[in-house]
């Protein structure tokens, strides 16, 4: 899971290291990357949404 | 010590010309609000971030290219990535952004914020002056471009404040908070007034918010500052800034004026008034398209000199200046124009040029016809 979480924040700096790209790969399924991804991008939005809201007062 | 002097000798030239730069009038303006000269200074922190930034990436390129070149030898480097040099270009830039976009939505916020305003100014787009109003006071008033057709027609020299000079500036007082309120009677037009660091597109259909406090007083010339049409180079923007008291004695003077000639719209006017009233009206607003002697540019605008549906048909002739004529660019003039100036401009349309018609259009006829 953990490993999951780290590709899935390399994926949003947009960074990724060779080596666990190739076994990120060799898990098969996506399914878990993706569901991950979407519960994270909700999650960015979320804290950008409550920083505006805090900055605006 | 040779690389530490010519370094700074490099940055002495920069922040040199700089100033050059702004005393030309090549950079922005500071500008003579509080809000302008904190614009102008964002503009400026963001200015040299993005020179260090250029200075320091061409520097290190320019300087690999010579120092790493092929006739001395120089090898590739042969590697698939490098995770830490990855990450740390990454972050950085995303750093820089963020420390810009700090103090950039404090001042974001500060121009978003028009309570507590003391005055509303309502500022109308129209093709192609402006219109002002002073909400709740009773005054409002076109503010139409001064410069001679003959200066923009070339054959006179042109003035200081050639296409930038008004028959009726806006006149507002200084060290007060005055709120502005943009619309528009027909397309896009936008109000620009670089001294006051405000540009704001005025939009038929919405009406949207902006504010100054300026604070020394002065004349602060700006224009239309989006392509609205073949006159939008002749709609500028003349803002006159005042001391308070000045402002409130004009305002009371603006005011009994405008109480005459409400008184105006009652009486029986002569002749001689309304076609004299007549001259002004049809020179500042209907000669940009109709031409100063009447003769219009066919096929885009109609001569009225010698029009004989004009000069057969007067009811028709008030309806089209009062109400315009939809689908073409002849505007309507209900709310631009008074009724005063609306009998006046007809008489002098139906009389002027040879029309010789005699017929005096009376104010409270057109009054009346308006109140419908
Ligand atoms: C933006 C340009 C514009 C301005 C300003 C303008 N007009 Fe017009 N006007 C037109 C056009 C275009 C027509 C022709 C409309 C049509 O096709 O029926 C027209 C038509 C007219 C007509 C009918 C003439 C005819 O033969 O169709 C009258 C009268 C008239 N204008 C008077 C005025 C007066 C008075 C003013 C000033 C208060 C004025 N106009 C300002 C563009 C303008
Ligand atoms: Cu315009």
């Amino acid at each position: 899971m953990w490993g999951v979480i780290k590709s899935v924040l390399a994926a949003f700096l947009g960074v990724q290291r060779d080596q666990q790209r190739r076994e990120d790969f060799e898990r098969g399924s996506p399914l878990a990357f993706i569901v991950t991804g979407i519960v994270m991008g909700v999650l960015l939005v979320a804290i950008i949404a409550l920083v505006a809201f805090l900055a605006a007062g | 010590m040779r690389t530490l002097l010519v370094w700074l000798a490099g940055g002495l030239a920069l922040v040199g010309s700089s100033q050059v730069a702004l005393a030309r009038g090549w950079n922005m303006p500071v500008g003579v609000t509080d809000l302008s000269g904190e614009i102008y200074s964002l503009h400026m922190i963001i200015f040299w971030i993005c020179v260090v930034i250029g200075v320091v990436v061409f520097g290190v390129m320019f300087y690999s290219l010579f120092r790493y070149r092929h006739s001395q030898g120089a090898k590739a480097a042969n590697f698939h990535e490098n995770t830490t040099v990855e990450i740390i270009w990454t972050t950085v830039p995303l750093l820089i952004l963020v420390g810009m976009a700090v103090p950039a939505t404090a001042t974001l916020q500060k121009i978003y914020d028009p309570s507590d305003a003391e005055l509303d100014v309502m500022i109308t787009g129209q093709q192609w002056r402006w219109r002002y109003e002073y909400l709740g006071e009773d005054v409002a008033f076109n503010s139409n471009l001064a410069t001679p057709r003959a200066q923009i027609r070339g054959e006179e020299e042109r003035g200081e404040h050639y296409l930038l000079e008004v028959d009726e500036p806006l006149v507002l007082p200084i060290n007060r908070k005055v709120r502005f309120l943009f619309t528009s009677d027909d397309v896009l037009h936008a109000w620009w007034v670089p001294e006051l660091a405000v540009k704001q597109d005025t939009v038929p259909g919405f009406v949207t918010e902006n504010w100054v406090q300026i604070n020394e007083p002065g004349i602060y010339r700006g224009q239309c500052a989006e392509l609205c049409g073949v006159d939008h180079g002749f709609m500028p923007v003349v803002v006159h800034a005042v001391e308070e008291d000045e402002f409130d004695a004009w305002l009371v003077e603006r005011q009994e004026m405008a109480a005459e000639e409400a008184m105006g719209v009652d009486r029986d006017w002569e002749m001689d008034e309304l076609m004299e009233r007549g001259e002004g009206v049809y020179g500042s607003i209907c000669a940009s398209c109709h031409q100063p002697e009447g003769q219009g540019a066919p096929p885009a605008f109609p001569a009225l000199a010698g029009n004989e549906e004009l000069i057969a048909g007067i009811e028709w002739h008030k309806d089209v200046v009062i109400n315009g004529v939809s689908g073409t660019a002849m505007p309507a003039f209900r709310t631009t124009l008074n009724p005063v100036e609306l009998a006046a401009v007809i008489t002098y349309t139906r009389n002027a040029w040879g029309n010789d018609t005699g017929d005096a259009v009376q104010p409270a006829e057109i009054a009346e016809r308006l109140a419908q």
